[in-house]
């Protein structure tokens, strides 16, 4: 019996080693690209620091400067939120609602399917800039729209009121994404759970609420989260749309945007690794949010 | 139970409605690209093409060193995407098909980084490559791929835990090892996931802004997507040629979308296996 255990157990050490080469990519992108920057952050945010020189620590003193005395950092924090918690919402029900007027059959699913897909498949940097010049007050496609119905828009990306909504529509006009998702989700829910509530005599409203809802709720909460994680992640749109780093449209100045500035813009590396801390801390509580919503969702 | 006539009716026409919208401000660009200089300032505005300038795509590229620049980011694209699946395939593969101690925790802190917005290990990542001398290369927008990336990771795991583990047993039977189970059996059969993978790295490397525009200084080594940032910033901008371009710019992902979009939206729905659990 022994020659046998020993063989299995140097199979099992053999099965350890093989298993953490094949992730050794993964371990080191990890260390290198995420834990590494991280840690170091914490100090480079306590620094006085240009980027190129060595750098200088200076304590509190950045987190000081932006809870005391630095408007432009808390209005790009309420813009973020304003971004996330109007776009992805709006996107998880409209993207539900091609979804269902799409799910069952009708002439030219699949055309429709690909149109509706298509602005995801562009870059951001074509998509931007081609929104850029749609949302010109006088000459943009929008506001040209709007005539047809004889209202004059109002200038887009510079009105205080509309800056925020412009980088929602941009952000709605990749709901394909969602759409593609729900789909194969409505897809996935046994056909005879809707007969058996048809049979207890559940309407049509009452089949969608009480069967279709909650069988989707998981790809709901991963599109939920997701949807969160990118609009945090927004860069390219606020980063065209402002023109360059070295000036600011305070409308539309998201945070990763205001880093990037501070940083590569204002050569204020400290400064801006600070900011990159309390966007941290943000991004972990609205997760945490986010991941407790899993105690609503029904798996099968 | 079929739906009336009229039912369907109304649902094609609010999808109508819904796909002009989403597709027009395409065609529109069209409008804008073919026309001569300041076709965007027409009054009343133009909304299809009545003129069909094609030498603006020419004109266009000739202004932002197209050609170059597009050589980089095929360079540049193509290398990300071969980084990035093979560490991704590898690394999934390990995550889902053998089994050992700490497992779980690597999938976990994989995942986690997904949530961290790429600003965030920006500067001190730029450090190290500056200390490095690779500041202005093409290194640390190439590198990094090599490495794995955590939504891929995420990708393989669903769809590689969809396989039944009957197929390993019966390979390790017959004497085959990890390796020749990943690339005989498990590749083969995740075609979609794999073409999936290949076509979002290709296309966010093609997008790709804010590494080029941190890294790269010298207009030879530019990408795509910072001569066309580039030209709409530049002050006196062409409206009609910067549409061409910019139409020039989107095609490649477009067309690789059409070419292989049957096994991408079956490798996309693979998200759906399993949810968060």
């Amino acid at each position: 019996m022994k020659p046998v255990s020993t063989r299995a157990s140097r199979r099992g050490h053999n099965e350890i080693r093989i298993g953490y080469l094949f992730i050794l990519p993964g371990i080191i992108g990890f260390l290198t690209f995420v834990a590494y920057p991280l840690l170091s952050s914490v100090y480079y945010s306590m620094t006085e620091w240009s980027g190129f020189d060595t750098p200088k620590f200076v304590g509190l003193k950045n987190y000081v400067h932006m809870f005391t005395v630095d408007p432009l950092f808390w209005s790009s924090v309420r813009l973020t939120f304003l971004y996330a918690g109007l776009g992805v919402p709006l996107g998880l029900v409209l993207g539900l609602l091609l979804a269902l007027l799409l799910f069952k059959p009708i002439a030219g699913v699949k055309i429709f399917r690909t149109l509706f897909y298509l602005p995801v498949v562009l870059p951001a940097v074509a998509s931007t800039t081609l929104w850029l010049f749609i949302y010109q007050p006088q000459y943009g496609l929008l506001n040209n729209v709007l005539r047809v119905f004889g209202i004059e828009g109002p200038d887009w990306l510079n009105d205080s009121k509309t800056a925020i909504l412009s980088l929602v529509i941009l952000m709605l006009w990749g709901v394909g994404a969602n759409m593609i998702i729900f789909l194969s989700g409505l897809q996935s829910v046994p056909n005879d759970i809707y007969e058996s509530a048809q049979i207890d005599g559940a309407t049509k409203w009452g089949r969608f609420w009480h069967v279709t809802i909650p069988m989707i709720t998981p790809i709901l909460l991963l599109q939920f989260i997701t949807g969160l994680i990118n609009a945090f992640q927004a860069f390219i749109q606020p980063a065209l749309l402002n023109g360059s780093k070295d000036s600011v449209n305070p409308n539309i100045n998201l945070m990763n945007f205001d880093i990037y500035r501070r940083a590569f813009g204002g050569h204020d590396f400290g400064y801006a690794m600070a900011e990159v801390w309390v966007l941290v801390v943000i991004i972990l509580i609205v997760t945490i949010f986010a991941f407790r919503l899993n105690r609503y969702v029904h798996y099968q | 139970m079929p739906q009336s006539f009229t039912i369907r009716s109304i649902r094609f026409i609010v999808l109508l409605i819904a796909a002009l919208s989403m597709v027009y401000p395409i065609l529109w660009m069209l409008t804008i690209a073919l026309q001569n200089s300041d076709g965007l300032f027409k009054v009343p505005p133009e909304w299809y093409p009545t003129e069909f300038r094609w030498s603006n795509f020419w004109k266009g590229a000739e202004q932002i060193h197209f050609l170059s620049a597009l050589m980089n980011t095929v360079i540049i694209s193509v290398s990300v995407t071969v980084g990035q699946v093979l560490s991704s395939v590898l690394i999934s593969y390990g995550l889902t098909r053998i089994k050992f101690p700490g497992r779980d925790l690597w999938f976990y802190l994989f995942i986690c980084s997904l949530i961290l917005p790429p600003i965030v290990s920006l500067i001190p990542v730029f450090y190290i490559f500056s200390k490095l001398n690779l500041f202005d290369t093409w290194w640390p927008l190439i590198l990094p791929a090599f490495f794995g990336s955590p939504f891929h990771v995420f990708l393989g795991r669903q769809f590689y835990s969809s396989i039944p583990f009957s197929y390993d047993e019966a390979a390790k039977i017959d004497g085959a090892n990890h390796l020749q189970i990943l690339t005989k059996i498990i590749v083969p059969m995740s075609k979609p996931m794999i073409v999936t993978m290949a076509i979002l790295s290709f296309q966010t490397a093609w997008g790709d802004y804010l590494n080029p525009t941190v890294y790269i200084l010298d207009q030879k080594l530019w990408t795509l997507s910072l001569a066309i940032g580039g030209f709409v910033n530049a002050t006196g901008t062409t409206w009609n040629l910067f549409m061409a371009t910019n139409l020039l710019y989107m095609l490649p992902p477009l067309i690789l979308f059409f070419v292989a979009q049957k096994y991408f939206m079956e490798g996309l729905g693979s998200m759906n296996n399993a949810g968060l659990k």
